[in-house]
């Protein structure tokens, strides 16, 4: 493959100028509209043998007070067509004879920059890139290798490679395997693991059972969700298997501490002024359930989290369950991000992502089936939030890093149920608003409820099916 | 052989011919009448063997027919050397043999070699007294602890593997029913005379066996006496008779465990050229109530690659019931509850029904697992009926419930037999749903849009591309988990399309793309096929072309159950642009 590296160069002026309006266009751009300004920090030529007819340039670029990781591709505009096909959004501009575009949608220039981030040790024949997220864009490298290029730079270690690593190093083998990480000056600028091919994240799969109970429940009225041929309680029990044995990795790789103890009085608090912002009318109900969230004694020893743990985080494959992208959740600061906290923060996050999947396939249905709808889809919650806290608690020496009693346990859930909820109605609120009241369903469960039913152990899922609908466990969240 | 008969001019060349091969499993009994007992026969069968060929078959695959009590369906053999009277004589095995080879088919036979039936004249000498010649034929004990380490299969009517012998005061070993006493391999005696067995029957023509429960031959203290080195030295030295003596034959072995144990069977291709892939087949049945695919991806990741002129034989049902010994006890469980709502459909640990009922008589369901069956590596092994959508009885005893008699057509018994009603083996059905008068191959025959012409239609696709047979198989990742898609390619995986390549060995490669939905919704599916870029799909039944294969992932929809298999070619003006 050649030698690759790179040269300190400076971008032309023309793409300088034009990087402003490129910027306002991407997902991962943190700012509303075109900055003020835009600063070139570091700038290069990916000087590579295998590149003919184009360069490649990488840059970091200020915009607005945060940092920015470009890779531009640079080719004659009679050329450009060509590596462009079915990616025409990733033009930058032309200028003259020049075009420039996000390099990631060229096979020859990101073959040419795992070179350079790999030293030489990957290689490929083939490149496409995913859809982008928040904060980086992943090219996947003949369905084995996925490249995550950081975009919106925190400076230092990325949470998502240390972590990813870490685990790995544990023997955890849930994680998909760290190939490249490709540090310049103690920050970390692009991650390469293993691709799971043919795996389909949790959400979807979850969405393919609730459409199969959903498709019996209209036709024959209420049905037990356990009784449908795409029940999802036993995946549901194997992913809380699978996250024990994650949060015991964490602990084995970062240790443990106290600090949730001290942290616990003003996270409650802290709770309660939420609840008092953002559904004020709720917050009298919700006394019970504040007054024996103080009541906790020991909310149990705080641990390195995923922080941002859902259906869509977590990828079923042919050798069971992953888990993906520990870079927390991406709306907080990064020092929050990094916080040990209570390993119930994740588990809550997944009874809360089994509360929305049902919740959200509700949404393509029709009204008048809604009535019986809504019954199959507090069953099929219910049922799998059962299974997933079941499998969860099945774990061997997962009480190590859980409260000390299983009433504490229990209230500490609930409460990261709560300051879950809370977030995701802020959150909707400000961008997704139809979608508000799922969460706002969720905390009036919680806030209205018997605080002792909400902080009750979890119940049975059998492989019957026959879920006792008047035996509410603790899970909550229910609309 | 004679010379000119269709099968014996290519046999030398072709000694792998059952990796490319279309198996039909026939309850000799159940098949056709010919001489008016009410029990099937060798010549019934003969006399339907051009159905056979028209349909596509290119092996028949016999349940035993040899001189049996039948207390347990003639796998309680009496006589190795005889056939059952009311099958037949040897003259007719070696005539339906001929007769099948001229059709270009073949003909395999199930050998029971782990027991014998209590009634063979072998265990009637060994039990008369501990020092009579046959003393040593079988495995006795004076008491019934040794081998405590080994399951009993046969949990609803056996309680132990050992069995009280009163006449020679001694315990006798059985891995399966206890009226068959399993054989004693130690002895050189019963190792040399079961092959004179397998030469005998080749020398009467047969291409092969099917070897039944090989993993029990042998027995050893502290072990689960399953899979012992000392069987598969037995297998070895089988294999070497086998194929020294009579090249172009078949051992398939009957080892119902997982894939990574059952992989041993086939050795260093010096065991049994083909095994019996069991876990795979619940798990189809899996994939479709679930409307995931992860039941099948799943234990095909976990079976292990087999040697080059190995061949895996898949089914989706046959003459037992629906093996759930391969799957978890939360699958098994979940097994039953969807497919055994009646008790009665339970049996030892499994299921005894038929594939129609299995999947409640939706054809669109029974074509997309034969779309599977016909396209997952392994060779197909179909059993007689399926292809016309046959129903089961369940309120028949023990197995028999899915050996009813095959449904040749409207008329009286099913045109199966002449013979009074009463003095048939097995009354056929008669329901109206899945009974002769509604379910029979006659009226099949004449309806082009039958289940019966779609399947030797498939055959026949099947049949022009035999990298079904012989290629390498590619997972394609898809992000909508209710669609399971994979490349069948006569290319090593890796080495297939990488574009710009003309190599001559590419440009003679075969791909074939299969994508099926399994769920019962319409799915869309994006498929990462950039490493076929610039190739054309061509829907193989209609060879309608689909757009070519560009840079983005191709797009397809599904009908509910729907499946394509699209041959992938080199378009004639194709740009290497990209």
């Amino acid at each position: 493959m050649g030698e690759q590296r790179l040269v300190p160069d400076r971008l032309p002026e023309e793409l300088t100028a034009m990087l402003g309006g490129y910027l306002s266009r991407q997902r991962w751009y943190a700012g509303k509209g075109e900055p003020a300004s835009v600063t070139v920090q570091d700038q290069a030529l990916v000087v590579a043998d295998e590149l003919v007819g184009g360069r490649l340039l990488w840059a970091v670029v200020e915009a607005d007070g945060d940092r920015y990781q470009l890779l531009v591709g640079e080719r004659p505009v009679t050329e450009v067509g060509e590596h462009l096909r079915g990616h025409e959004d990733a033009l930058i501009g032309t200028a003259g004879d020049r075009a420039w575009y996000d390099a990631v949608v060229d096979s020859e220039m990101a073959i040419a920059f795992l070179h350079l981030a790999s030293g030489g040790a990957e290689d490929a024949s083939r490149a496409r890139p995913l859809s982008v997220e928040q904060s980086n864009t992943s090219v996947v490298y003949d369905d084995r290798l996925i490249l995550k290029l950081f975009r919106r730079l925190s400076g230092g270690e990325n949470p998502d490679a240390e972590v990813t690593s870490a685990l790995a190093a544990t023997g955890f083998s849930h994680v998909a395997a760290p190939l490249v990480r490709w540090r310049r000056n103690g920050a970390d600028l692009a991650f390469g693991q293993q691709f799971l091919a043919g795996g389909t994240d949790g959400w979807a799969l979850a969405l393919t059972s609730l459409r199969d109970l959903y498709g019996s429940a209209s036709t024959s009225g209420p049905y037990p969700p356990g009784a449908s041929g795409g029940d999802f309680a036993a995946e549901a029990a194997r992913l809380g298997q699978m996250t024990a044995e994650m949060h015991l990795a964490m602990a084995d790789a970062f240790g443990t501490s106290d600090e949730t103890s001290h942290q616990w009085p003003g996270f409650v608090s802290v709770l309660e002024q939420q609840a008092e912002l953002l559904v004020p009318a709720l917050v009298p109900a919700g006394a019970g359930l504040f007054r024996r969230l103080h009541q906790v004694r020991d909310p149990g020893p705080a641990v390195r989290a995923h922080g941002d743990y859902h259906l869509g985080q977590v990828m079923r494959t042919d050798a069971g369950w992953y888990v993906l992208d520990f870079e927390g959740e991406p709306n907080r600061p990064l020092e929050e991000r990094l916080r040990p906290t209570s390993v119930l923060k994740d588990v809550a996050g997944m009874l809360r992502s089994l509360q929305y999947a049902p919740q959200f396939v509700l949404w393509e249905r029709a009204d008048s089936e809604l009535p019986v709808l809504d019954e199959a889809a507090r069953a099929w919650q219910r049922r799998n939030c059962n299974a997933f806290l079941t499998g969860y608690y099945d774990c061997k020496g997962i009480e190590q890093v859980l409260p000390p009693t299983p009433q504490d346990r229990e209230a500490v859930r609930v409460a990261f149920e709560l300051d879950k909820a809370l977030y995701e109605l802020g959150y909707e609120r400000a961008y997704r608003p139809d979608w508000a009241a799922i969460p706002q369903a969720a905390l009036e469960h919680l806030l209205s409820s018997p605080a002792e039913e909400l902080v009750a152990p979890p119940g049975k899922w059998g492989n019957e099916g026959e879920d006792d609908p008047e035996d509410d466990p603790g899970d909550a969240g229910q609309a | 052989m004679a010379p000119g008969e269709r099968v014996s001019g290519t046999a030398s060349a072709d000694v792998r011919w059952y990796q490319r091969a279309v198996f039909y499993e026939v309850l000799v009994r159940g098949f056709h009448d010919s001489n008016d007992d009410g029990s099937g026969d060798i010549q019934g069968l003969v006399g339907k063997l051009d159905y056979l060929q028209w349909l596509g078959v290119d092996c028949i695959w016999l349940l035993p027919f040899y001189q049996s009590p039948l207390r347990d369906g003639g796998y309680d053999i009496s006589d190795y050397w005889t056939v059952l009277p009311e099958f037949g004589q040897v003259a007719d095995v070696a005539q339906l043999v001929d007769e099948s080879h001229r059709r270009g088919m073949r003909v395999i036979a199930d050998l029971v070699m782990n027991h014998t039936s209590d009634q063979h004249p072998w265990f009637v000498e060994s039990r008369q007294d501990s020092t009579n010649p046959k003393a040593d034929w079988y495995v006795w004990s004076d008491d019934d602890q040794r081998y405590s380490q080994v399951r009993t299969i046969f949990i609803d009517t056996e309680k132990s593997n050992w069995a009280w012998d009163p006449q020679r005061g001694q315990y006798y070993w059985h891995r399966f029913f206890s009226h068959q006493p399993d054989l004693n391999y130690d002895n050189p005696d019963v190792a040399d005379t079961m092959l004179d067995v397998v030469r005998y029957w080749l020398d009467v023509g047969l291409d092969g066996f099917r070897l039944d429960a090989v993993p029990y031959l042998f027995e050893r203290d502290g072990t689960d006496c399953e899979n012992l080195p000392e069987t598969h030295a037995y297998l070895r030295r089988l294999r070497k008779e086998v194929d020294s003596l009579y090249p172009g034959k078949v051992l398939l072995a009957e080892a119902n465990q997982w894939p990574e144990d059952v992989v041993e069977y086939f050795g260093n291709d010096d065991e049994c050229h083909m095994c019996f892939h069991f876990p795979l087949m619940p798990r189809m049945f899996m994939s479709v109530r679930r409307e995931q695919r992860y039941p099948i991806t799943e234990i095909l990741a976990r079976t292990p690659d087999i040697p080059d002129g190995c061949s895996w034989g898949i089914f989706l049902r046959n003459h037992d019931e629906l093996t759930l010994e391969m799957v978890t006890d939360e699958e098994r469980d979940y097994m039953w509850s969807e497919y055994a709502k009646d008790p009665r459909m339970k049996r030892n640990i499994g299921i005894g029904r038929r594939l129609a009922p299995l999947v409640d008589n939706d054809r669109r369901v029974a074509e997309l697992l034969h779309s599977l069956l016909f396209s997952l590596p392994g060779s197909p092994v179909l059993y007689y009926g399926d292809e016309i959508g046959m129903g089961d009885n369940i309120y028949l005893g023990d197995r028999d419930g899915v050996r009813t008699p095959m449904q040749w057509a409207p008329d009286r018994n099913a045109g199966f037999s002449r013979a009074d009603f009463a003095q048939l083996y097995l009354p056929p059905l008669m329901d109206p749903v899945y009974g002769y008068q509604a379910v029979n191959v006659e009226a099949q025959m004449r309806n082009p849009s039958s289940l019966l012409h779609w399947m030797r239609r498939m055959l026949e696709v099947r049949a022009q591309h035999p990298v079904f047979g012989t290629g390498s198989m590619e997972v394609v990742s898809t992000d909508n988990p209710s669609v399971l898609a994979y490349v069948r390619s006569s290319l090593p995986a890796g080495e297939g399309g990488a574009h710009g390549t003309t190599d001559e060995a590419e440009l003679r490669a075969d791909h074939v793309l299969c994508v099926g939905n399994l769920s019962r919704f319409a799915q869309p599916a994006q498929l990462p096929l950039q490493r076929w870029q610039g190739m054309m799909p061509i829907e193989l039944t209609g060879r309608v072309p689909f757009p070519p294969i560009g840079e983005l992932p191709y797009f397809v929809t599904l009908a509910p159950y729907g499946f394509y298999w699209f041959g992938l070619v080199r378009r004639a003006t194709s740009s290497t642009g990209g």
